[in-house]
């Protein structure tokens, strides 16, 4: 469960990127954040894995305050915590089997890491993470040999490797086109479902997030200006979130 | 780099036994290419043998430390024929001549050496010339070169202009054979005759790069003249080796000191103008 | 390779503000600044440099004329090298052969070690990956000093104070190769994407754990690039350091030309000339490989 109190984050110069966060997300949510660009949305879901830290009030995840943790405690606590980037964020002259085995790393020793040595169990469970999001044929692919939607579906199974309770998705369908858009998705709400993961979603294009997400949370200027179902989200709260401007959609 | 997997005669999806079955097993690639570089190594550090240091070795490290901390002060500012000013002048004007002449010497040098030019025996011919020329090194030309013009600076700029030619053709020809031809077709939908099309065509593409090389091996040829200098072909070099032998270590300390301002100085200034060059 | 945009207009350089930009008036009215051209400047500056370059160089190209006959023997000599250095006489060729394996030895050790010591000295040397600006700063410098000194000067020192043989010219090239392929792999380093990284350290991964799996694949191909071509550069090297007493060919070079036996130099260079090649192509295929 992720609890903001009263959460402010205020950069060295001034800029004030979150104001007076509260939010309470429990476990198995799946939800959608939106928001112009620079409102705050990539801010607030990267303080949740402490790549960006708060500066004010609380922020408690699964009963930890995340502002108490130092070096090695951090890292064990970010085992838990999985993050998808718009840019996939991969080693792209590696294959996709190699990219899924990083995310073990932190566990390994440092001649096995140095050695890039990864037992059988390691390459197995990450063939199944790899099943899971339905590219086990291009395991051993380079990734620079594979669509961006391909690339992004890696970078999930590098995710799902660690097996997380949370994943973070900044802008994970910003790239891609809209069929393959809805494909990540739509693998987003199947493992969210079977597997009980939260996802917080970053995304821009609001018809995706409301079809696919069960809550939405809307982000003007650092603030939260709406935060419900997605079924009671109306033109008139759009308009509010996005300060009248016209509404971002995946067709446009 | 995968081998292609044999496809399934079945119809089923791909399992995760399957998949694991079918990777490409690397691991005695990468072993081989370790074993080979490790007897590489071995084989090499056969013939080096450390003998400890030399019977005066610490003294010259010692004294060398204490030339550079305490550089001839008079030597530095001295402004006649063996002050270190001077001494880098030289340096200098040898490393601007030779790579100058070189650079103007390898133009017609490396368009004969170009096969999409020239036809392939001729090309052929000019490129073994080349690599004869730039196989013998700097310091051999010199010490031929002194048998013509005497141990003097004039010898450093004639060595430093062969020597040039050698790596200025080299990445010469790099920039002709790079061209773009797309160029040169629109120029010649425009209606322009040969001359007119090297002149607007060729020459705007090659001629910043050419001066690019030709800054680049400026800065090169500069390091090169104070070597020069040790066989007596001028600049610091020679005076350098002087004191070495005799153990003047403050004089020494003069000398470097100037030398390592002087490249300094030099590196960020040619790095300066062929960036500016590139990005214009 | 990022680049921070000014915040600040845009400044004009100096040479507009002291020479300035003529303005062109079309005839519908609309005008363009056509800024003057450097060349002028530039080529009187050149001029200048020539002359006082030939002036303190004491060029003089009559000698040339009267002394280039010279030449012509010496070269004439060069190329009919002395067989009995490839297998007609024992004592010379193995006299040849043992100091050319020498040479090779040399450039390869060096090389190798050089290298080895140039990769963690440039990662620490990037300023993405290394956030500590004055580590960076003083490597940066170090290198740059490195790099100033001649492999020729470095050998001179390292014999004296190793004593002359082998070792002293593995050192030269070591300190030469180091200098070199620090300062080549810093810059490339700086421009790989650090998505990857950024990506690892998201999920746990220590500073080296990141960088190892993130950063070192796309640095490796570089690297191996770099190292091949550094060892080219080197054997060219390693055959002169004999000079100064350093080991390997340049003993003979030294011998042969203080002698004025230039067919047993031809002999030598020849030698060289086919390893040289050798190694050159082979790199080269490699480098291609590689990329």
């Amino acid at each position: 469960m992720i609890e903001f109190k009263h959460v402010d984050k205020v950069y060295p110069n001034g800029v004030k990127g979150l104001q007076d966060i509260n939010l309470t997300i429990d476990q198995g949510e799946f939800v959608a954040i939106i928001g112009l660009s620079g409102a705050g949305k990539s801010t607030l879901i990267r303080t949740i894995n402490r790549m960006i830290d708060v500066t004010g009030g609380q922020l408690i995840v699964d009963g930890t305050d995340v502002m108490s943790l130092k070096g090695k405690a951090m890292r064990r606590y970010r085992r838990k915590i999985g993050m998808i980037f718009q840019s996939y964020n991969l080693v792209t002259r590696a294959t996709a089997i190699k990219n899924v085995l990083t995310s073990m790393v932190p566990d390994m020793n440092f001649f096995r890491v140095l050695l890039g040595l990864f037992s059988k169990e390691q390459k197995m469970h990450a063939l199944e993470a790899l099943d899971k999001v339905g590219i086990l044929d291009k395991a051993y692919t380079r990734c620079d040999q594979l669509s961006g939607g391909q690339q992004q579906r890696v970078s999930l199974a590098r995710t799902l490797n660690q097996n997380p309770t949370i994943i973070l998705a900044d802008e994970p369908v910003a790239a891609l086109d809209p069929i393959t858009a809805k494909q990540v998705m739509s693998d987003f709400q199947r493992i969210n479902k079977e597997m009980n993961i939260t996802v917080l979603i970053n995304i821009h294009h609001v018809d995706l997030a409301l079809k696919y997400c069960s809550r939405v949370i809307g982000i003007r200027a650092g603030e939260i200006v709406y935060d419900g179902p997605t079924d009671q989200v109306t033109q008139e709260v759009l308009d509010d979130i996005y300060n009248g401007t016209a509404i971002p959609t995946a067709e446009k | 780099m995968a081998k292609e997997k044999k496809t399934l005669s079945t119809n089923h999806p791909l399992t995760i036994e399957e998949a694991y079955a079918s990777r490409p097993r690397l691991w005695w690639i990468y072993t081989l290419i370790i074993l080979i570089v490790a007897a590489l190594l071995g084989w090499s550090g056969t013939s080096i043998t450390y003998k400890g240091l030399a019977t005066k070795g610490i003294t010259i490290a010692q004294g060398v430390g204490y030339g550079l901390i305490h550089p001839d002060t008079n030597l530095l500012f001295n402004l006649t024929n063996e002050g270190v000013p001077f001494q880098l002048l030289q340096t200098v004007a040898i490393a601007v001549l030779g790579t100058l002449i070189g650079g103007i010497l390898a133009i017609p040098f490396s368009f004969l050496a170009c096969d999409k030019i020239v036809p392939k025996w001729v090309s052929v011919i000019f490129r073994a010339v080349i690599l004869g020329i730039r196989t013998i090194p700097s310091l051999v030309w010199a010490l031929v070169w002194i048998r013509v013009t005497g141990p003097n600076a004039f010898c450093g700029v004639v060595t430093q202009s062969v020597c040039s030619i050698g790596m200025i053709c080299k990445m010469y020809i790099n920039a002709i054979e790079d061209i773009d031809k797309n160029i040169l077709e629109s120029l010649d939908a425009a209606g322009c005759n040969g001359f007119q099309k090297i002149r607007y065509g060729v020459l705007p593409q090659i001629i910043p790069n050419f001066i690019s090389t030709v800054i680049y091996r400026f800065d090169i040829n500069v390091k090169d003249a104070t070597t020069l200098g040790i066989v007596g072909a001028g600049g610091i070099g020679a005076a350098l080796i002087q004191c070495m032998n005799s153990s003047r270590w403050s004089m020494v300390g003069a000398y470097l000191c100037g030398m390592i301002v002087l490249m300094i100085f030099i590196e960020i200034f040619s790095t300066k103008i062929r960036t500016r060059l590139a990005r214009g | 390779m990022k680049k921070k945009t000014s915040d600040t207009a845009y400044r004009e350089p100096l040479f507009d503000r002291i020479f300035k930009p003529r303005t062109i008036t079309l005839p519908n009215g609309h005008t363009v600044k056509k800024p003057v051209s450097r060349v002028p400047l530039i080529t009187v500056i050149v001029i200048a440099v020539i002359l006082v370059s030939a002036k303190v160089t004491e060029f003089d190209f009559g000698i040339i004329l009267k002394r280039g006959y010279q030449l012509g023997y010496i070269l004439g000599r060069i190329f009919h090298p002395d067989w009995s250095y490839f297998g007609a006489d024992p004592a010379n060729t193995s006299k040849l052969f043992s100091a050319l394996l020498d040479t090779i030895k040399m450039s390869v050790l060096g090389s190798v070690i050089g290298a080895t010591l140039a990769l963690p000295i440039a990662v620490l040397s990037s300023t993405n990956i290394n956030k500590n600006g004055i580590v960076v700063w003083f490597f940066r410098i170090l290198l740059m000093v490195v790099r100033t000194l001649p492999t020729l000067i470095i050998a001179k020192f390292a014999a004296l104070i190793f004593g002359l043989g082998t070792f002293a010219g593995t050192v030269a090239i070591v300190v030469f190769t180091f200098g070199v392929v620090a300062k080549m792999m810093y810059e490339s380093i700086e421009t790989i994407d650090m998505g990857a990284f950024e990506a690892s350290e998201s999920f746990g991964a220590n500073k080296f754990q990141a960088f190892w799996n993130a950063c070192m694949p796309q640095i490796l191909p570089t690297y191996l690039s770099y190292c091949l071509y550094s060892l080219e550069m080197n054997i060219r090297a390693a055959a002169i350091l004999g000079y100064v007493g350093a080991g390997g060919l340049g003993i003979l070079i030294n011998e042969f030309i203080g002698w004025r036996d230039y067919e047993s130099l031809g002999a030598v260079l020849l030698a060289l000339f086919v390893v040289v090649f050798i190694i050159e192509n082979t790199s080269q295929y490699l480098r291609k490989k590689l990329s």
